[in-house]
């Protein structure tokens, strides 16, 4: 049985990622965090997130990880499933 | 006379035999040939089949040998939120805030830093990218179970968005 030949196609580009910087800041350590932010950046300017939505945002992100790396595997497997050659063959 | 007919019609009947004869040898050849034809054609074609069936069975076992490796890799990616889910569930942040809120930002940040470098490795991108100085000075930061110690310190300021460029 003649089989189809499907090419596999080249990767997208990697990800590249910049690092966010989070602060925690509770009614004690506001003016401090004010001074050094005031320092670092210039301007006091920052948006802020509660406990619960910076979870949310945790979580979300960990689904589309999730969501990634299933997709990517699933990518993988029929990458292999259109290129190897079963066993059985390779031994004739 | 008689005799003469007698000999035309013992010719007639030989000719006849020898033709019929004649007619059921070609016809027996000819059939026998077909039938030869036949069966060559149908060798190559049980040698198809077989093919056919040996491929198939091939492919499925090699599916189902992919299928499996791959519900195992579709069952590993959900490690990652069901562990950060199972320590949301326990810790209360409000709490940890309060009560040491650097320690509680240095996780967040070595979290949050190795997170990236995850996706960019995961990618094929540079997982090894060192973590920026802030992050080291940080307490908890560089140094927490879940951040990447591999890297030494960069000028990554979070300030910037450039990206450092991978190989």
């Amino acid at each position: 049985m003649e089989k189809v030949q499907i090419p596999t196609v080249a990767q997208p580009k990697p990800l590249q990622l910049n690092d966010t910087r989070v602060f925690v800041v509770n009614k004690d350590n506001y003016e401090e965090f004010v001074k050094e932010f005031t320092e670092a950046y210039g301007e006091l300017a920052f948006v802020a997130l509660s406990m619960k939505d910076y979870q949310n945002l945790a979580l979300n992100i960990a689904d589309i990880k999730r969501y990634l790396e299933q997709q990517k595997e699933i990518i993988i497997y029929y990458e292999k499933a259109v290129t190897e050659t079963p066993k059985e063959k390779e031994d004739d | 006379m008689i005799k003469l007919y007698g000999a035309i019609a013992l010719i007639a009947i030989l000719g006849g035999v020898g033709y019929g004869a004649k007619y059921y040898y070609d016809t027996t050849q000819n059939t026998i040939a077909q039938l030869r034809d036949n069966n060559a054609k149908l060798e190559v074609a049980v040698d198809t089949a077989q093919n056919s069936v040996e491929t198939l069975q091939g492919d499925m076992a090699k599916l189902a040998t992919l299928n499996k490796g791959l519900q195992q890799d579709l069952q590993k990616a959900e490690a990652y939120g069901d562990e950060l889910r199972s320590k949301l569930s326990k810790l209360d942040l409000v709490v940890e805030a309060l009560k040491n809120s650097k320690s509680l930002e240095g996780k967040m940040n070595g979290t949050t830093a190795k997170l990236w470098r995850d996706f960019m490795g995961d990618t094929g991108g540079n997982s090894e990218r060192p973590l920026p100085n802030w992050l080291l000075e940080s307490p908890n930061g560089a140094g927490s179970e879940s951040s990447n110690q591999s890297g030494k310190g960069a000028d990554t300021d979070s300030s910037t968005t450039e990206a450092t460029p991978t190989e």
